[in-house]
């Protein structure tokens, strides 16, 4: 444009001059076309589409950001993400209404003397570090740990890794993806000897069956459901939905079948049974690429303080395996877990079929199990006996719950016995971290200290006296809940909390720290398919709120680590991901470089040569592949593990004092918590508060009517819900249902602390609980 | 203040010179027809001697062929 | 010899047009619906721009004047900024289900609904059957904790370069390609229900304007610079 703009009514007159010309023009010249001058009279040019990775769910589904005058306005899917290919989820659609609840923490706040004070960013840090030192100074370097999350972004759980473990010197580092997806990890390393799934979010283009292993599909990863329904309608694709309560998935599955908490190992099992028995094994498969092992049985539970269990792993021979699954008949099966012989049969028969392609879908179901690794283990036996793995189409996928489960709890290792790349345990991996750290060797503890539920533990008797939480809500979700509450109030307990609204977790904190969140700064997350994703910092964060990163980096230097954290503020995050990237040089696991992912929608790690690999562990895919058409890596060998894993009982089964199951778990409205999607007015009002599920029949019996008091009593304590029958979901008789999103009536205060004993993962979804109308 | 604006015809073949003459000259926006070879000029200049000489200017563009005047607005006061 | 080689000709002629057949039978049936990603900016899909024409002579001979339906008032009440989906503004059926036929009985066609007294609105993607992923239900009025979000608003209607040419289409067209279903009928809005829906190729002459990452993506020509 040439012209000043002097006025508005200047600028009004110049453009009813064009208009009247461009009038006269059509109609002297009909057809005649001004398109920029017509797309340029729509008002709508002052939003700006910027994508990012969604800020809830493992799907990981790429979004765009509507901005507009420095807010967040609109969401719309990303059409160029492969994951979810322009559709979202309720909470997806509406997730940037999470950042303006008018309760945001804006700025750290002190507790003195029982009341909090407000203080500036520098003296909260201040305060941090000193605190840190001077507790590492009087109960040793063991005594400061930080817990953080799934939802930290990789460089958050980077640093917080490189400060405790590096420049500290301790293993007290955790994340509640401890409680959501340890299960799976070990699943993995045992059977593969390399963390993640081996197959992409593409197998669900090529399967013609889904299993589904105790996963509510359709309200947890409800855009990967879509996509699912989306085959079954293009391809006639069926739905196999496998779990111990009726729900939406079960409503929309071709087949749903039920079965007794715990007896997923024994149907497990059964199905091998049933394809060995039948000649389904593929013979060439297993002789080339599998070993079988069994490992320790009647291995505990986990519910004592300072308890510990070691597996021992030992080889045996596919006879004696056979034998073993002798006693896992379909007729046998039928009466430990309610599932028919005909079901048992016709399941196998799908995975048996060699001309079908099968993907078997799990997340909580088969994670929060006392028998997690186990379960995990059994269904990669199942595929691995058929071959069906590592192709397009046949795939054991192992689905996550938060953004960042796998990017970085997984991938950068914030868990006690991780490094990012390999174990503490390890000599050679230690040598490498203290290298990129810049560190001496000395300063990683070689001994893994306590995972999550033991760190609680350790707070309570003492061994613990400082923590930092991080973006996670440990006073909601922590199971049997009163212990560790009580335990951080304790005396002398120093609680620093970083979030960005009050929630159950602030109200223990000796020093909250106001966080930005997601499109508020700058950072990665990583999905289940092993896809990082970038997002760019778009809008401001609330008044003094920094990065959970820069806020790490900021304490780390006022404890005198200047020169490990000598990052620069506006290029921090580029730099700390590209020292991360110096961990996984390699082409098992090569990460993307930044300018990649912020060009794409994410890329799939392992990335070599400018590609995603798909399929890993097919040398067809694979560039890391060095032996025959499969390759399992993982294993010095190069051979997968068939595991020898029995049914055994659960912790806390019901009896005659406590005669019902109780099964935790979520709702699609709510993601997790609560802390952001309770604040997202649409979401609230289609779910205000949470509810126990009974059975119709169970709630016909003792008179209870749909919204009536009802009171959970367990050993660990009791709560009154409102009675939900026949709604969102239907237990089986002998069952019910809470989800535990609401921190007004906290579920976790009578659920039981019992854990798989490898992965230390509790089990969120079995425990024996009494009924009584309130 | 005086703002007018004209369907103008360029010689033909020469849309896209006369378009960056007029594009080049202070107090004019043009905006092209993408299918026919008319162009719309609007010229705002702020006095009357101004407007005059910068017709007489336009005049003279030798890829220009006629020039038609569609309105004008002209608002003396503020 | 030459009557062996004819028969000869003739078997391999029939083998190869079985093995055609049934290889291209089997190609047909696998992997039809894999998307591949291009690198260059996706156009908004064009299926489904005809979807209900053979509505549109009924939609024709409707009145167009009735204040039966919705206005864009109530239309808008329900979505938290313009383009979020809508919750449900009446109570549901089957709280198990993820929609589905439930839904899909009155949102397919549409149609007058006496339980409700209105016509149902029509959903303009009633291929994605899990209703429930985004669209919820209102159980309850009041709010956890205040929200001060403020959401992107509808333009204006009807803005055009020029008195009487087509306005452009200012939404996203991804689950929206099916311009009927929101812009003829009943149940429509009456400000942008359509005047001639019996002209089913919309987008003959409304041009999308809704880009896809950056609104400076806009297309726009380079600029004019010749030589002289």
């Amino acid at each position: 444009m040439i012209f000043n703009e002097l006025s508005n009514r200047r600028t009004f007159l110049r453009r009813m001059a064009k208009l009247s010309a461009m009038a006269a023009a059509t109609a002297m010249f009909p057809g005649i076309m001004f398109p920029n001058e017509q797309l340029a009279a729509i008002p709508n040019g002052s939003i700006d589409w910027k994508k990012a990775p969604c800020r809830f769910c493992g799907v990981g589904c790429g979004v765009l950001v509507g901005i507009q005058q420095g807010k967040a306005v609109a969401v719309k899917g990303d059409p160029k993400s492969s994951v979810n290919k322009g559709l979202c989820c309720v909470k997806g659609y509406h997730s940037i209404m999470a950042l303006y609840g008018a309760d945001r923490l804006t700025k750290p706040l002190v507790k003195e003397n029982g009341k909090y004070v407000e203080k500036t960013m520098d003296e909260a840090l201040q305060l941090i570090a000193e605190k840190m030192k001077e507790t590492i100074k009087d109960y040793g370097k063991d005594s400061v740990s930080i817990y953080g999350s799934g939802q930290w972004t990789i460089p958050d759980g980077y640093v917080a890794s490189k400060l405790f473990k590096g420049c500290i010197g301790t293993n007290n580092v955790e994340a509640n993806a401890r409680l959501c997806m340890a299960s799976a990890v070990t699943g993995f390393m045992s059977s593969f000897g390399i963390d993640e799934p081996m197959g992409c979010y593409e197998d669900i283009d090529h399967a013609n069956v889904f299993v589904l292993w105790g996963n509510n599909m359709a309200e947890m990863h409800p855009v990967l459901f879509s996509r699912l329904l989306d085959q079954r309608m293009n391809r006639g694709s069926k739905i196999v939905d496998f779990a111990t309560r009726t729900t939406r998935t079960s409503t929309a599955a071709d087949k749903s079948i039920m079965f007794k908490p715990q007896t997923d190992l024994a149907v497990a099992n059964s199905i091998c049974y049933e394809i060995v028995n039948n000649g389904w094994v593929n013979e060439r498969f297993i002789e080339n690429h599998c070993n079988f092992s069994k490992g320790l049985t009647n291995i505990g539970y986990g519910m004592e303080d300072k308890y510990s269990f070691q597996d021992k792993p030992e080889m045996i021979d596919f006879d004696t395996y056979k034998e073993f699954l002798k006693d896992y008949s379909p007729e046998k099966v039928e009466k430990i877990s309610g599932v028919s012989a005909r079901d048992i049969k016709y399941m196998a028969s799908l995975y048996g079929d060699p001309n079908v392609k099968v993907m078997s879908l799990w997340c909580m179901g088969a994670n929060q199990h006392t028998r997690g690794t186990w379960i995990n283990n059994l269904i990669y036996n199942i595929h691995l006996l058929t071959g069906k793995i590592s192709s397009p189409g046949n795939s054991p996928f192992s689905l996550t719950g938060q953004p960042s489960a796998c990017g970085t709890v997984r991938e950068v290792g914030t868990l006690t016995h991780k490094l990012p790349h390999g174990v503490v345990m390890n000599e050679e991996h230690r040598k490498e971290a203290a290298k990129i750290w810049d560190v001496p060797i000395n300063n990683i503890d070689p001994k893994p200290s306590y995972h999550t539920v033991e760190m609680f533990r350790a707070l309570d008797r003492g061994e613990i006296r400082f923590m930092w939480i991080q973006v996670t809500n440990p006073m909601v979700t922590m199971p049997k809940l009163k212990r560790y509450r009580d335990a951080a109030k304790k005396e002398g307990r120093f609680i620093v909390v970083s979030d960005i609204y009050p929630t159950p977790t602030t109200d223990i904190a000796d020093v909250i720290l106001p966080s930005a969140c997601w499109i508020e700064r700058e950072g990665m997350y990583g999905n289940s398919e092993r896809r990082t994703q970038y997002f760019e910092q778009m809008i401001e964060p609330p008044g003094q709120a920094i990065s959970d990163t820069w806020q790490i980096v900021e304490v780390a230097r006022r404890m005198g680590f200047g020169k490990q954290f000598a990052y620069k503020k506006e290029t921090h995050i580029e730099e700390i991901y590209n020292e991360y990237r110096r961990f996984h040089d390699n082409k098992k696991h090569n990460m993307a470089p930044l300018e990649v992912l912020k060009s794409q929608p994410g890329a799939m790690w392992p990335y070599v040569d400018g590609k995603s690999t798909k399929w890993r562990f097919n040398a067809a895919y694979d560039p890391a592949c060095t032996q025959g058409e499969f390759d399992f890596y993982g294993k010095p060998d190069h051979r997968a593990v068939i595991w020898q894993r029995p049914y055994e009982q659960a912790a806390e089964e019901p009896d005659a004092d406590y005669p019902f199951w109780l099964n935790t778990g979520r709702v699609i409205e709510h993601w997790h918590t609560g802390s952001m999607t309770r604040r997202i007015p649409v979401l609230h009002k289609a779910m205000p508060q949470a509810y126990v599920e009974l059975n119709p029949e169970d709630a016909m019996k003792m008179g209870i009517q749909n919204g009536d008091p009802v009171k959970l009593t367990s050993r660990r304590g009791d709560i009154i819900l409102p009675a939900s029958i026949n709604e969102r979901g239907m237990p089986v008789r002998g069952q019910v249902f809470v989800p535990f999103f609401d921190e007004g009536m906290l579920i976790n205060e009578i659920t039981l602390d019992a854990f798989c004993p490898i992965s230390k993962q509790p089990d969120y979804k079995k425990c024996a609980v009494k009924i009584t109308k309130a | 203040m005086s703002i007018k604006s004209y369907i103008v015809h360029p010689v033909p073949g020469r849309k896209s010179q006369l378009i960056f003459q007029l594009s080049k000259m202070s107090s004019c926006e043009v905006v092209a027809a993408e299918n026919k070879d008319i162009l719309i000029l609007v010229t705002d200049t702020s006095t009357k001697e101004e407007d005059d000489e910068l017709l007489s200017k336009i005049n003279e563009l030798d890829h220009l062929s006629m020039l038609t005047m569609v309105s004008g607005f002209n608002t003396t006061s503020n | 010899m030459k009557r062996l080689f004819i028969i000869g000709l003739f078997l391999s002629m029939v083998v190869a047009v079985f093995t055609t057949s049934i290889f291209s039978y089997q190609t047909s049936k696998e992997g039809a619906n894999v998307v591949e990603q291009s690198n260059g900016i996706l156009l908004p899909q064009e299926a489904g721009v005809f979807e209900r024409f053979y509505s549109s002579t009924h939609y024709a001979e409707m009145p167009m004047s009735d204040d039966s339906g919705r206005n864009l008032d109530d239309y808008y009440a329900n979505r938290a900024y313009y383009g979020a989906p809508p919750y449900i503004p009446h109570e549901v059926v089957d709280e198990i289900s993820i929609g589905a036929d439930n839904c899909l009985k009155c949102h397919k066609n549409g149609g007058w609904v006496p339980k409700f007294e209105a016509y149902a609105p029509v959903v303009p993607h009633p291929e994605k059957t899990s209703c429930r992923q985004c669209h919820v239900t209102n159980k309850s009025e009041g709010v956890f904790k205040v929200n001060e979000f403020q959401g992107a608003r509808a333009p204006q209607l009807s803005i055009t370069a020029l008195p009487g040419s087509p306005p452009a289409i200012p939404h996203a067209l991804f689950m929206r390609e099916n311009c009927l279903s929101c812009h003829a009928g009943p149940s429509t809005p009456s400000e942008i229900r359509v005047s001639h829906p019996e002209r089913v190729n919309c987008r003959q002459c409304h041009a999308h304007n809704e880009t896809s990452v950056s609104i400076n993506n806009v297309f726009a020509r380079d600029g004019y610079q010749v030589d002289q």
